[in-house]
């Protein structure tokens, strides 16, 4: 996947661009320790590292949301001071968030040109001129969507274009994408990508923050990689290769991110039977004490659809589940669904995961009340006992149990998700994309973790959405075409080809 | 701010260590408004406003209000809130008069009260919980065929010459202290404990904060919803009856004003503590707020729409000082 960006990067004009020394520390913690960082405008540049390595807030820093303690930001070899977001965004400057780039309930033309000045007389806007306006915008970037439709009824990927037409509204030479693919499915990337690298081609210079190094690899020029508040090296992506970028990300030699398989016994946990519900038609397989099994498929062929339904998150129609030989009544609930061993660590994070606002052992005691109170009164004692286990068990990095989960790192606060679900001891844990948005440390972690799960004998199911994270971390993997197993193979030896004419549906000799 | 937050998490430690004496001011607008209305009227009538008698006066005055306060705060906890509050307290109170004018015993008219109150808040909880109406609609809904229920049961008069006995509930004294003051301690310590000590409480805490998050961590949204706005109905019904019991009448609107005052301190109450949840502390101080302003302002001799003005500004001015606080992370 190592094809280059086939422009080189011109490095004789100023960059367009440029942090030379910043440092910033929040009452004397040091999140920024002298970081220098350029990019030239025809270029893409990839920003990587942990999360914690400080590219929030260098990011934070260059578009005028945190004033630098020292350093100076140059835009085409000018000093530039940002008073706030606005000046940025003035000198070209615009980034691009994972989550909140549109305004769901209002229609896509409003959206493009959201804090522009709207075409209009007397206060009434001309909503002719509103959507030609947009429209330029959006042809740029050669994309045909409605402008009349809600921008919450577009797909991830019109959303995500319709975020990158309104920083191409307010003229952004320097566009700066944070996680922009992390929901998307791989032909939508493909999408983001070409419009990218026309961007790319029109002079804007693109810095790209990602944990996806395939697409780093796929789309970038250039890579910068950080570490604890530093930058530690700028390379040409021709020049360096995934592992080595890995190993530099964490600090040490990471070649080995998947831990070994372990033995999967023959007794049977989970039986599923002809399952059918919303997006999932007759389901079956069984699942084995020890295993780990993936569950693969582009998205929207019913993959999440099917853990809910197993978690009791979602009711089925028809079809039977069986845990250690039990029956799970239809209609059961979470609650139940957990009483009898089967516990969900579900894909939002933020959203669906934790409660951003409370603290960590509060958080784990949440799916664990009953173990923490007695005849309906809760012992702050048993609640801090199961935190502290959970903490423990998990290395979970916090100033104390009590820390509010939203002041943690994303690999963290899926941590607390973890430790909340473990401390039910389930016999069947379902995963669904177990290290989205997580680093490259805290990946290896997790992956560590379901082994010795599933050394114990707990059966994990996760879903992901990531080839090379199936085959390394499962046993044996389903993958799902519309609503369907079209396929179930040996997680050893698998291979990407086969696995996706699988999920295109594709029949295989 | 939905990107990592590695850096900002280390810069809200610290901004917890160093809060400085001025930080902490702000963070309090609410209870420093408090403070700062007692020292005005303290200020203004030195001779009176602090006096016992005056503060036993106040006491008895936000009494119901804290009832009430307090049934509101158990489903704001929640995320909602119940309009019918005020109504369902007017119905109770109605019923158990008219009850007790029909020559039944005390028991029976006070249990018809409270039923009459838990029935609402049922009829809430299962619009709300299990037909999916927003809380807006459902007790919005519920409050208007409430009141014409308590016209229908008064038949639009006032109702009066209840027992003795009864009206001693509301106007009786023990060591000195009006009896609707225990009534309103104990419950606001009942429904505290309620919401903090209970795996009842954390379910409601959960589904506040988040309630996909609460559902896939496997509590039983809907039962707790319906519970939670069945105990809000139970508790305005103790307010109506006392109510009733104080005013030695019923009529159809006499706790219709509690409603939007009991939101009001909820809300004030909600700025006292860092989450900004809903949470019962805050919300004493927010009814001591309302209580304080009224008499003070009585005491002062200023004109009862003036006062109404005022207490509006207080509301808006203690949630500005402590929007100050978002502001800064």
């Amino acid at each position: 996947m190592t094809s280059v960006g086939d422009a080189a990067v011109a490095t004789d004009v100023l960059p367009a661009l440029e942090a030379i020394d910043i440092a910033k520390s929040f009452d004397g913690v040091h999140a920024l320790k002298g970081v220098s960082f350029s990019v030239q405008p025809g270029e893409i540049h990839a920003l990587l590292g942990e999360n914690g390595a400080g590219k929030s807030t260098l990011i934070k820093v260059v578009t005028g949301l945190y004033a630098p303690d020292s350093g100076q930001i140059r835009r085409e070899g000018e000093d530039v001071v940002f008073a706030n977001v606005r000046a940025a965004h003035k000198a070209g400057i615009v980034a691009l968030y994972q989550e909140l780039s549109i305004v769901p309930t209002t229609s896509v033309a409003e959206n493009v040109l959201l804090g522009e000045q709207l075409p209009s007389r007397a206060g009434i806007v001309n909503g002719r001129a509103l959507r030609r306006q947009a429209r330029e915008q959006l042809d740029r970037l050669n994309q045909k969507i409605s402008m009349r439709k809600l921008a919450g009824d577009l797909s991830p990927v019109q959303q995500t274009m319709v975020a990158v037409a309104r920083a191409l509204a307010t003229d952004a030479r320097v566009l700066i994408l944070d996680e922009p693919t992390a929901s998307l499915t791989d032909t939508e990337i493909r999408e983001v990508f070409t419009v990218l690298r026309s961007l790319r081609d029109e002079g804007v210079a693109i810095v790209y923050v990602s944990h996806r190094l395939e697409e780093v690899f796929e789309l970038c020029d250039r890579l910068t990689i950080m570490r604890n508040g530093e930058t530690i090296t700028t390379k040409d992506v021709a020049d360096t290769t995934i592992g080595e970028v890995i190993s530099t990300m964490v600090g040490r030699n990471a070649d080995s991110l998947y831990p070994e398989r372990g033995k999967t016994s023959t007794e049977v946990t989970l039986v599923v039977e002809g399952l059918d519900g919303r997006r999932v038609t007759d389901v079956s397989f069984t699942a084995h004490k020890g295993e780990v099994l993936g569950i693969g498929g582009l998205a929207g062929s019913g993959r999440s659809e099917l853990l809910r339904i197993l978690a009791g998150a979602q009711a089925s129609k028809a079809g039977t589940i069986t845990v250690g030989g039990q029956v799970i009544p239809r209609r059961a609930g979470v609650g139940r669904v957990l009483a009898a061993g089967v516990a969900l660590v579900p894909e939002e994070r933020r959203s669906q995961g934790v409660l951003l606002g409370s603290s960590i052992q509060d958080n784990i005691a949440l799916a664990n009340i009953s173990s923490v109170s007695r005849l309906g009164w809760v012992s702050r004692g048993r609640i801090a006992r199961i935190a502290e286990r959970g903490m423990a068990d998990l290395q979970i990095k916090a100033r104390s149990p009590r820390q509010p989960v939203g002041e943690l790192s994303g690999g963290n606060q899926q941590k607390v998700v973890l430790a909340k679900m473990l401390a039910r001891r389930p016999q069947v844990l379902l995963m669904d994309e177990p290290t989205r948005g997580i680093d490259v440390g805290t990946k290896a972690e997790i992956y560590r973790l379901i082994r010795e799960l599933a050394a114990t004998g707990t059966t994990v199911i996760a879903v992901s959405s990531e080839l090379p994270e199936l085959i390394g971390m499962c046993d044996r993997i389903l993958i799902m075409h519309e609503g369907s197993i079209a396929g179930d193979v040996p997680a050893e030896g698998a291979d990407d080809e086969l696995l996706l004419s699988y999920a295109y549906g594709r029949s295989t000799s | 701010m939905t990107v990592q937050k590695e850096p900002t998490r280390t810069g809200t430690i610290m901004a917890q260590q160093s809060r400085t004496a001025g930080r902490v001011l702000i963070q309090s607008g609410t209870v420093v408004a408090l403070i700062l209305l007692i020292i005005f009227f303290f200020a203004m009538r030195p001779d009176t406003f602090l006096s016992f008698v005056n503060i036993r006066n106040i006491l008895y005055q936000i009494s119901i209000l804290a009832i009430i306060a307090g049934a509101q705060t158990i489903v704001m906890v929640l995320g909602d809130f119940d309009l019918s509050v005020g109504a369902t307290s007017s119905l109770a109170g109605a019923v158990t008069s008219v009850m007790l004018l029909d020559e039944n015993s005390m028991p029976v008219a006070i249990g018809a009260g409270l039923a009459v109150g838990i029935l609402v808040g049922l009829v809430n909880g299962v619009l709300i919980a299990y037909l999916n109406l927003s809380a807006f609609v459902a007790t919005l809904a519920t409050m208007t065929s409430v009141i014409g229920l308590a016209y229908l049961v008064t038949g639009g008069t006032t109702v009066f010459g209840m027992p003795a006995e009864f009206n001693a509930l509301g106007q009786g004294r023990f060591l000195n202290v009006p009896l609707p003051v225990y009534f309103a301690v104990g419950i606001s310590i009942i429904i505290w404990a309620l919401l903090r000590f209970t795996t009842l409480g954390r379910r409601l805490h959960a589904i506040g904060g988040n309630v996909e998050v609460a559902r896939l961590s496997g509590v039983n949204v809907r039962w707790a919803r319906l519970l939670a706005f069945t105990m809000a109905g139970f508790v305005s019904a103790i307010g109506g009856i006392l109510l009733a019991a104080r005013l030695g009448s019923a009529a159809a609107e006499q706790g219709g004003d509690n409603t939007l005052f009991s939101v009001a301190a909820v809300f004030l109450g909600m700025t006292v503590i860092r989450s900004g949840a809903a949470n019962l502390g805050g919300t004493m101080i927010g009814v001591g707020i309302i209580g304080v302003m009224s008499n003070g302002l009585n005491i002062l001799g200023v004109n009862a729409y003036v006062q109404q003005v005022v207490t509006g500004l207080i509301i808006i001015l203690a949630v500005v000082l402590s929007g100050l606080k978002t502001r800064e992370r």
